[in-house]
């Protein structure tokens, strides 16, 4: 055994607390070993001398004002007893259901936690696709209010209110026929060029929708609206719809089309070429 | 109920009264419709192709309509018509031309009085008035008062003068081709579009949660808010500028929205908005404004 091992076992050899087989194999080393010897000596010294140091007493003043402390205390919660709340009631209750002893407290709160942590595992295994269609149920819930909301402003007579449904409309994740059908309409046939522009910017969000592309080229000939006009050719050009090229070049050749409007479509047709 | 009043029988008598005076240039008329329940706000609607609108909100139930007509004008296509014929029709299809020979040979050595269609009709039906002027006659300019929380449709087509709005608190919609929109102490939503016009509006308060408009091909947007009005702007144009003297917070002018839900069931959208965004105090009243050369103001109101 080395003097290392030895020092950490001296502070148990000298209290007694070694068993059989370190406390000889100490005595071995100790035997031909005057530099551990000499060190236990002095630590026994020190031992000896902690023993012998006298007991400390509090002193008399102390006492007194421990008491006096614990007076006023006492006042103070005597004082806070009249007005109990609900939640120390409760924490009375809930602290008689307690068991006393700390050891008891412990072993209870993990039986908590475990049974907590347990049930909740379960739970979420069982649940957690049932919670998931139900969010996407929620989420198709969500969408169906929205649309009939949408198609129910669209047809109103304020275009206010025509506009708050365009909005609606474009808040929807998965429009459907329905709600594509009614901007399409109100896009084609809504008397206010306000109410049409902000359709385009509505249909804008759905152009992946297969009915889309199709009914705004098919909407270009029709509009009268320069500006709704050119709103369509520039959504046109940015989706790059190369279908467009045909309703373009049939727009130029109208005669009444606004000269800027047509200077925008003959630009058109270069980008999409 | 429904009433319909109209007052070219009126016209022909204070023409003829005119015509004794040899002052024929401005002819006026007056007209007091009430409402079928004067309890709830009406509405008026006008449509008018030459000449001019100016509506003003008062403190009484009725609506009171004046009406000035103006010296005969004629339309483009008279004038080309006319011009044709003088020309000896070559402009014109053969049937035309002949029926057109054949008036002005009995017209001969005659002038002409024009009296006929000449007017106005006003109907009330379910608390809506209407008010329109014949197509192709001459031009008149209505003056028309209004309760305060009327709303309003207007239209007039084809003239300089526009539309002039003044206190009145309930849903405007207007359009006019070449005229400005003058929108002055209004606060309802406001639906303007003009083809040429500049278009101004001045709101002493806004009615929270209903969108509104404005859009103008050629002209200018001029909007006043109040200072503490919450919007939010979506502000489209393709050569003109956008200036305001709000804290406006923008949002990027092209930006691409990303939203994946596909985790949580949903769907996949990308999308590009080509629009300027900008919100005022956090956002809130939807303002969507779309011009084309003209610029935006957004002014706060002092």
């Amino acid at each position: 055994m080395k003097c290392e091992q030895i020092r950490e076992k001296s502070a148990d050899y000298l209290a007694g607390e070694l068993d059989e087989k370190s406390l000889s194999e100490v005595r071995v080393h100790l035997a031909h070993c005057p530099a551990c010897r000499e060190e236990l000596e002095s630590l026994s010294a020190i031992w000896t001398k902690l023993g012998v140091l006298p007991k400390e007493q509090p002193s008399g003043s102390l006492r007194i004002r421990f008491y006096e402390m614990l007076e006023a205390y006492k006042k103070g919660t005597e004082k806070d007893r009249d007005k109990i709340s609900l939640g120390q009631t409760l924490s009375y209750w809930l602290g008689r259901l307690m068991p006393r002893r700390p050891a008891y407290q412990i072993a209870l709160s993990l039986i908590l936690i475990a049974a907590g942590l347990g049930g909740g595992f379960l739970l979420s295994v069982r649940s957690r696709s049932a919670a998931r269609t139900e969010v996407t149920g929620l989420r198709g819930e969500v969408d169906d209010m929205r649309r009939i909301v949408a198609v129910s402003l669209l047809k109103q007579a304020s275009p206010s209110e025509r506009l708050m449904g365009v909005s609606w409309s474009a808040r929807i994740d998965r429009p459907g026929d329905e709600v594509i059908q009614t901007l399409l309409e109100t896009l084609n046939r809504d008397p206010n060029v306000n109410v049409r522009l902000a359709a385009v910017d509505a249909l804008y969000l759905f152009y992946d929708h297969p009915e889309v592309k199709a009914g705004l080229i098919h909407s270009l000939a029709g509009q009268t609206s320069p500006l709704v006009q050119l709103s369509l050719i520039n959504l046109l050009v940015e989706i790059r719809e190369r279908r467009a090229v045909e309703a373009l070049e049939r727009l130029i050749q109208d005669e009444k089309l606004n000269p800027k409007v047509k200077k925008r479509a003959e630009l058109g047709l270069t980008q999409l070429s | 109920m429904k009433t319909i009043i109209r007052l070219a029988g009126i016209m022909i008598l204070l023409w003829a009264a005119g015509l004794a005076d040899n002052a024929q240039e401005s002819q006026a008329d007056h007209a007091v419709v009430s409402f079928s329940n004067p309890a709830k706000p009406g509405t008026v609607e006008v449509d008018i192709s030459e000449g001019s609108i100016t509506v003003r909100g008062y403190e009484g139930k009725d609506v009171v309509i004046d009406a000035r007509w103006r010296e005969r004008v004629l339309t483009k296509e008279e004038q080309e018509q006319e011009a044709a014929l003088a020309e000896g029709g070559e402009e014109l299809d053969q049937e035309e031309l002949a029926r057109k020979k054949a008036q002005a040979e009995k017209a001969k050595g005659m002038k002409t009085i024009e009296v006929e269609s000449m007017g106005l009709t006003i109907e009330e039906e379910e608390n809506v008035i209407q008010v329109n002027a014949e197509e192709g006659k001459r031009a008149v300019d209505l003056v028309i008062q209004v309760p305060f929380s009327t709303s309003l449709r207007l239209s007039c087509r084809d003239d300089e003068r526009g539309v002039t709005v003044d206190r009145v608190d309930g849903e405007i919609e207007v359009e006019t081709s070449d005229g400005p929109i003058v929108l002055t102490n209004v606060s309802g939503p406001v639906v303007a579009d003009s083809s040429d016009g500049e278009i101004k509006a001045v709101f002493g308060k806004v009615v929270p949660g209903k969108p509104m408009s404005f859009s103008t091909m050629e002209g200018d947007v001029d909007i006043t808010l109040p200072f503490d009005v919450k919007a939010s702007l979506k502000m489209k144009t393709d050569e003109g500028k956008i200036f305001t003297d709000f804290d406006v917070q923008l949002k990027p002018s092209q930006q691409k929205k990303e939203e994946d839900e596909r985790k949580e069931g949903g769907g996949y959208r990308v999308s590009f908005e080509k629009v300027t965004l900008g919100l005022i105090n956090g956002g809130g009243v939807e303002i969507q404004i779309t011009t084309y050369e003209g610029n935006v103001y957004i002014r706060k109101a002092k």
